[in-house]
């Protein structure tokens, strides 16, 4: 379903009560104004019929109408009408004009001295009148009538001229609605804007400052939700930080004990297994540790987010790599330079030792590991280099799938170092790039961030 | 050497007083951190391996009580703090409280076990003047070196270099570090200056087994002494 739009949604609440406006508007403006023009045009008829009543004589007793040429001209000249008038004697006899024109009908407006109506001849509209004529001691009636075309003009001018304003204003409110409703609605487009371009991890209130007094109750929930999520958050990050602690120390305990006995003389079979163990609990914390990386990651909240600077990071931590490095016989190597970047140095510390413990795994003795920080094109990033046997192209969509482990490795890698690396990249709004090494060889992992 | 264990979990407790008495160490252990910052106000310890996950007082409290009360002593009490690390950033803040040192749980014993030597070393050396390495001796008041007994002529550069080195044994030493330790006021000196050091002490001091590890685009490792 199309969400219902709020301006369209205006418009159509706004359109029948406008119209009807109108329309009342229309007929308010336009019978006043109608009726004095008509009256006006039927006082000229009333004139025409008592300037035409004086031309009746009685000789010998039988009425005569004899019209000048000259009246007949005046006739003759209206622009727009054509006048149509009829004679009757006192007892309505036929005396000269057009003998269709009918007389008024029973009960038509009548006042003292005229009766006008509405009427027809060969199927044109009318309007008439009729006057009495003195003629002798009684009265001739003498009907005219001409045909509407004045009259209809004058109702469309006065519909026009009544109409057009008020048309006017109502174009101009429904443009008014239209951009009023865009405009009061621009500090809602500019929160959104704002939201949109927030990161996921970002659970700040929402600044409701700005806002329409209208939209504050949207906001409050949308902030109460936000809170709720945030301190979701929260309580996922006490767990997690609980269930590392926990999950840990009899780790440590575990190791520790392993190793005190494998440190001792032991029957041969003994070792052995003792020694399975210990490579066992070893894997098991390093699952542990990455299992917490990765929830971590996902469970996003803000708290711990700040500036990092990402060279010091990797020197912070190099530490415990060089050691794995010497031991594997491999050579490892920084290209440092200072590079910062907003975000959490704990799931960042722990994307670059995920990549570089990853290479120090797989890469043969008397390889190649580099380590490096710093600018490319004015953006963050980090990255490990190593001239090992690679990541095939095809692999490479699948190696970022939890748990996935390219067939015939070696190395003890539980399949989810680079499923945390990528969930760290996108959670600080970074990318992650697989590519080869150097000259071909190897493999690249970079973690590009977004320009500071 | 007497070293304090402050760790609640029975099972790592146990382990860590064992892997550290078959080193030599006198060793007390306890899992509350109230008992611990008694014992330190009474007795001597050479070292305190400290847990941030006890209960009621959090090794952090412990850290800091032990800085307070330990300010007015004659050494400063070296701390190795453990941490299970999730949270609060445990080991910067550990380390801003005055840790010497911190491992994340768990931990290869040989690892442990080295740190804390490198920590007795280090802290001997801030108050004696003897500085010692397998078979390397460096004498820091009579400026005299010796190897294996035999005296080992040191330039006054290449002194400097190997001191920085001794102090971190086991851990990267920039060459921006090296340089900041070595270089004098308005000295100017390039990294490159160091490498010729480090070559001129590495022709000196390996024949007798000490390994000094270029770590390529960073700096310097020198290696613990293994007997060979």
């Amino acid at each position: 379903m199309r969400p219902r739009s709020l301006r369209a949604h205006l418009l159509r609440m706004l359109l029948p009560p406008i119209s009807a406006l109108l329309a009342v508007g229309a007929v308010v403006a336009y019978y006043p104004s109608l009726e004095p023009a008509t009256e006006a045009y039927d006082q000229a008829l009333v004139d025409v019929g008592i300037a035409l009543g004086t031309h009746i004589s009685i000789a010998d007793g039988a009425f005569r109408f004899e019209v000048p040429p000259a009246v007949e001209q005046v006739l003759r000249t209206d622009r727009y009408d054509t006048i149509y008038y009829r004679v009757l004697g006192p007892d309505g006899q036929e005396i000269a004009g057009e003998p269709l024109l009918p007389p008024p009908p029973e009960g038509a407006e009548a006042s003292a001295e005229l009766i006008s109506y509405d009427t027809k001849i060969k199927g044109q509209k009318l309007r008439a009148v009729s006057v009495l004529a003195p003629c002798g001691r009684r009265a001739c009636t003498v009907l005219v009538a001409e045909t509407t075309v004045k009259r209809s003009r004058l109702t469309r001018d006065i519909m026009f001229s009544s109409l057009f304003p008020e048309i006017l204003i109502a174009i101009a409110t429904l443009v008014i609605v239209w951009f009023g409703v865009k405009r009061g609605l621009g500090p809602l487009s500019r929160l959104s804007e704002e939201i949109k371009a927030r990161s996921p991890r970002d659970l700040r209130a929402i600044d409701a400052v700005a806002a329409p007094e209208e939209t504050r109750p949207l906001l409050d929930a949308l902030n109460g939700l936000l809170e709720q999520v945030a301190e979701g958050n929260r309580n996922q990050q006490r767990f997690l930080a609980n269930a590392a602690h926990q999950l840990r120390t009899p780790l440590a305990g575990l190791q520790a004990h392993t190793e005190i006995a494998l440190s001792q003389p032991l029957p041969e079979s003994c070792r052995l297994q003792l020694e399975q163990v210990h490579q066992a609990t070893i894997r098991t914390a390093r699952l542990a540790n990455q299992l917490l990386a990765l929830a971590r990651a996902e469970s996003g909240g803000r708290a711990s987010t700040s500036p990092v600077n990402l060279k010091a990071l990797v020197e912070g931590e190099a530490d415990q790599w060089v050691h794995q490095a010497l031991a594997r016989e491999v050579d490892l190597g920084f290209g440092l330079d200072p590079a910062t970047v907003d975000g959490d140095a704990l799931l960042l510390r722990e994307a670059i030792a995920n990549l570089a413990h990853n290479a120090l795994e797989y890469v043969p003795p008397g390889g190649h590991v580099t380590v490096r920080t710093g600018l490319r094109d004015g953006a963050p990033f980090m990255e490990v280099e190593d001239d090992g046997p690679g990541i095939p192209a095809l692999e490479r969509g699948r190696v970022i799938e939890r748990f996935y482990r390219i067939p015939g490795t070696g190395g003890t890698g539980s399949g989810l170092g680079l499923a945390i690396v990528r969930e760290i990249a996108l959670a600080h709004g970074a990318s992650m790039e697989i590519s080869d090494g150097a000259l071909g060889k190897g493999c690249r992992v970079e973690i590009r961030f977004p320009h500071g | 050497m007497r070293i304090l264990i402050v760790e609640d979990d029975p099972s790592l407790a146990s382990g860590l007083s064992r892997i550290l008495q078959a080193e030599g160490y006198a060793v007390d252990a306890t899992g509350r951190g109230e008992d611990a910052v008694l014992a330190a106000s009474q007795e001597r310890f050479d070292l305190v391996i400290l847990d941030i996950g006890l209960p009621r007082m959090d090794g952090f409290e412990v850290l800091r009580r032990l800085r307070v009360a330990g300010s007015d002593k004659s050494g400063p009490l070296p701390v190795l703090v453990l941490t299970a690390r999730d949270a609060v950033d445990d080991r910067v803040r550990g380390l801003d409280l005055g840790a010497d040192d911190y491992m994340v749980k768990p931990f290869a014993m040989p690892e442990l076990t080295a740190r804390v030597r490198a920590l007795l070393r280090r802290s001997q050396a801030h108050g004696g003047p003897r500085i010692v390495h397998g078979p390397l001796t460096l004498d820091t008041v009579a400026r005299r070196a010796f190897l294996a007994g035999e005296p080992l002529e040191l330039a006054a550069r290449e002194w400097a270099v190997l001191e920085v080195l001794l102090a971190r044994v086991e851990k990267i030493v920039s060459k921006e570090s090296i340089i900041q330790a070595v270089a004098g006021w308005g000295e100017d000196l390039s990294p490159n200056a160091i490498e010729v050091y480090v070559s001129r002490l590495r022709a000196k001091l390996e024949p007798s087994g000490i390994r000094i590890r270029t770590v390529r685009g960073f700096g310097y490792m020198l290696e613990e002494y293994k007997d060979a």
